[in-house]
């Protein structure tokens, strides 16, 4: 009765209010006070491990370093490349794994547990016992591979050429099934009149995949692409596990380069400009991705 | 019940008051260490607790607590290229004073020790740390497939000379590649388990091994921080092409990203006949020969000079502790004679003169002499408070030439220079 009486006076803004408050000021002091502390510290000379140093305001210097250096633009080949073959290859499995199992048949749903158990591992372990599967030696990788081609010993994260495939190969086994869970999720949604209507009008299999199942099902293919890109492209851990970035530098993203330069170099002013273009880099990316997704869905 | 509470809450308020942290990697001689301790424990009364951090991840866990001023930790037993942030950022107390009272002398302790794990500005009489655990990169090999005659007839008749204790890395390369690819007991074989680990310090501390070896300097002597000529001089050129040389011909396929622990696997599970490792674990190699392994140890070989990579901490105090005058009690204890010729008993690589210039110390076990030899030897990475910021572009051009094969060895080395000439002009050096 007290209560009631309390929150009388409240109008619906007020009350709406108070029920965001809370996640609005949680949001202003985990991402937006850092994110603008950040870009601070992006124009300074400042070294968080350097006490008693006062920094100092030195403009647009970090971001030119950073955009001038050549090993800047390495790891963002790197990364690019990265982003691209398991964005693909998650994209190919991901949509045909999702059609095989919209199919009813038995141990449908056995299956299915199966294949999405790999993506609720921790990716530090993936990237661990990854590392025993890719040993010459011992590892199953190699000897898989042997089985069907004698390729001879050859070591997967110690060779610059195999190494940036390794972790394509172990991001594409642990992040597939994430893709066919939103394509199934897709495909389940497409009403069952429509392939009555084009079975009708005589149209092939392939006429109703293209026409029908790849239309309905392109929106959420692109999402699970949106949620995956932006995940690969702040990809740590599991490559850090893997290979630590080598041989050399060969699988050393942006965002391991990010962290060596922050936390290991302690370069706290150039480190903050080298993640406002990164974060300025992805979220350009994304805003035009969601615009053509709308687009796509639209038509 | 409330009896029992209280008692048990006044217990742990007690044993909180007088007790201690003590933070040092997770290897063999941390073991010994906490055995050891006990004996403290006993005198004073003064528990210690131990955290122990697996190598990977030491640096990062530790310069982070110090960075952050973190009090978890009293002691502190932090890698000799510490120092320089330790007393510069004021990490570390200066024990000056505290040796002085308590008639701690320096002297006491082996020099290149002292000069290494204790004092900032180096070869100052400014001392942040007591020398706590003496270490040197050196070799293991398998002494028993040495010894077979058949393996020492075919070497002598391919080389001309005896199958032994290598004498130069020439040598050394000749017994590695001897033994690649080569079936012995029905299995086949291989040279050498060396550094070439990418994340932390492992193929640094390799490469510099073969370095020193050729004789290279990191900086004009006369002229600090001029590092043109002398780091990347032909000789320093030479060995780091020796060093992926070797890792070409002799290391195990697969070991590419390898370092203490992946070193000891490979020599353990009997895949190699060499490793490239430190003295802290040749207690435990030699303690576990079975099977018919038998393991022999010797210094980092000569090249043009006799030269070793130190490794090795010393013990701080952290400024940021409440119990700083338990930790120093901890080192007045470590300090002792006594206490350091039990510390080598138990597998702990004492620095202290009256343990190591003992007449019993060179037989008192197979790698004796060689650590003896090494510590007289020992050369250093750079112990700058930037030293991470150095060490880091070190790892990545010698890892991408060594183990990825781009580019030449002197441009690796050049590179390294720009970064470093960077790091330094950032720091107010040059």
């Amino acid at each position: 009765m007290s209560v009631k009486k309390k929150f009388k006076g409240l109008s619906d803004k007020a009350v709406g209010w108070l029920f965001i408050g809370p996640t609005v000021l949680l949001l202003l002091a985990i991402n937006i006070y850092p994110l603008v502390y950040a870009i601070k510290m992006s124009f300074t000379n400042f070294y968080a491990n350097k006490i008693g140093r006062e920094p100092q305001f030195i403009g647009l210097k970090n971001y030119i370093k950073v955009l001038n250096k050549e090993a800047i633009w390495e790891k963002m080949q790197v990364t690019a490349s990265f982003m691209f073959w398991t964005l693909l290859l998650q994209a190919i499995i991901g949509l045909g794994l999702a059609l095989l199992l919209n199919k009813k048949f038995k141990g449908n749903e056995l299956l299915t547990t199966l294949i999405v158990l790999p993506m609720m591992l921790s990716p530090a372990v993936v990237g661990v016992f990854w590392t025993y599967l890719y040993n010459p030696q011992v590892g199953l990788f190699n000897y898989v591979v042997n089985f069907f081609y004698d390729f001879g010993s050859f070591d997967m994260i110690g060779s610059s050429m195999l190494a940036p495939w390794s972790i394509v190969i172990v991001d594409t086994w642990m992040w597939t099934p994430f893709t066919m869970l939103i394509c199934l999720a897709g495909l389940r949604s497409v009403p069952n009149y429509l392939y009555e209507a084009a079975e009708v009008d005589r149209a092939s299999k392939w006429q109703q995949f293209i026409y029908i199942t790849l239309p309905s099902v392109l929106p959420f293919l692109l999402l699970a692409l949106l949620f995956r890109g932006i995940e690969n492209f702040k990809m740590f851990d599991m490559v850090v596990e893997l290979t630590s970035g080598g041989p050399g530098s060969a699988t050393e993203l942006a965002s391991i380069n990010l962290k060596r330069e922050a936390f290991e170099k302690w370069k706290t002013g150039y480190s903050s400009a080298f993640a406002v273009i990164l974060f300025v880099t992805i979220f350009g990316f994304g805003n035009v991705y969601v615009k053509v997704m709308n687009k796509i869905k639209e038509r | 019940m409330i009896l029992l509470f209280v008692s048990l809450f006044s217990f742990s308020v007690n044993s909180n008051a007088k007790s201690i942290t003590l933070g040092w990697a997770a290897w063999d001689p941390a073991n010994a260490l906490q055995e050891l301790t006990k004996e403290f424990t006993a005198e004073t009364g003064i528990e210690v607790n131990f955290e122990f951090v697996p190598w990977p991840n030491f640096a990062d866990r530790m310069l982070n607590e110090l960075n952050n001023k973190g009090k978890t930790f009293d002691l502190l037993i932090g890698d000799s290229q510490w120092i320089g942030a330790g007393a510069v950022y004021g990490h570390y107390v200066k024990l000056n004073d505290f040796f002085n009272k308590e008639g701690i002398s320096m002297s006491d302790f082996s020099p290149a020790t002292v000069y290494a794990y204790s004092t900032w500005p180096k070869g100052s009489e400014n001392y942040y740390a007591l020398p706590a655990m003496g270490d040197a990169l050196a070799w293991a090999y398998r002494k028993d497939w040495f010894d077979r005659p058949e393996l020492r007839s075919e070497f002598k008749k391919k080389h001309g000379y005896d199958l032994g204790v290598p004498a130069n890395w020439n040598q050394l390369h000749d017994m590695c590649k001897f033994f690649q690819g080569r079936e012995i007991d029905g299995q086949k074989r291989y040279g050498a388990a060396i550094n070439t680990e990418r994340g932390s310090e492992g193929i640094t501390m390799g490469v510099t091994a073969a370095m020193y070896a050729w004789g290279m300097e990191y900086e004009n002597p006369n002229k600090p921080y001029d590092m043109e000529g002398y780091f990347n001089s032909p000789q320093a050129v030479e060995a780091v092409e020796f060093y992926r040389k070797l890792y070409e011909d002799c290391a195990p396929p697969g070991h590419s990203d390898a370092y203490m622990v992946a070193n000891l696997d490979a020599y353990k599970s009997g895949q190699v006949a060499f490793q490239m490792n430190w003295y802290a674990f040749w207690p435990g190699v030699s303690k576990e020969d079975s099977g018919g392994r038998v393991s022999g140890f010797f210094a980092n070989p000569k090249q043009n000079v006799a030269a070793a990579t130190l490794g090795g901490q010393g013990i701080s105090v952290v400024k940021y502790s409440d119990k700083q005058d338990l930790a120093l009690e901890y080192i007045k204890w470590f300090a002792r004679p006594d206490v350091q010729q039990k510390w080598w008993d138990l597998g702990g690589y004492s620095c202290h003169n009256d343990v190591l210039n003992s007449p019993s110390f060179p037989t008192s076990t197979v790698y004796a002499q060689g650590f003896l030899d090494s510590m007289g030897i020992v050369k250093d990475f750079w112990q700058e408070p930037t030293f991470v910021e150095l060490m880091l572009p070190m790892q990545e051009a010698i890892h991408d030439y060594v183990v990825n094969g781009k580019g030449t060895a002197k441009e690796a080395l050049d590179k390294i220079i720009a970064e470093w000439v960077e790091v330094f002009e950032a720091d107010g050096k040059l």
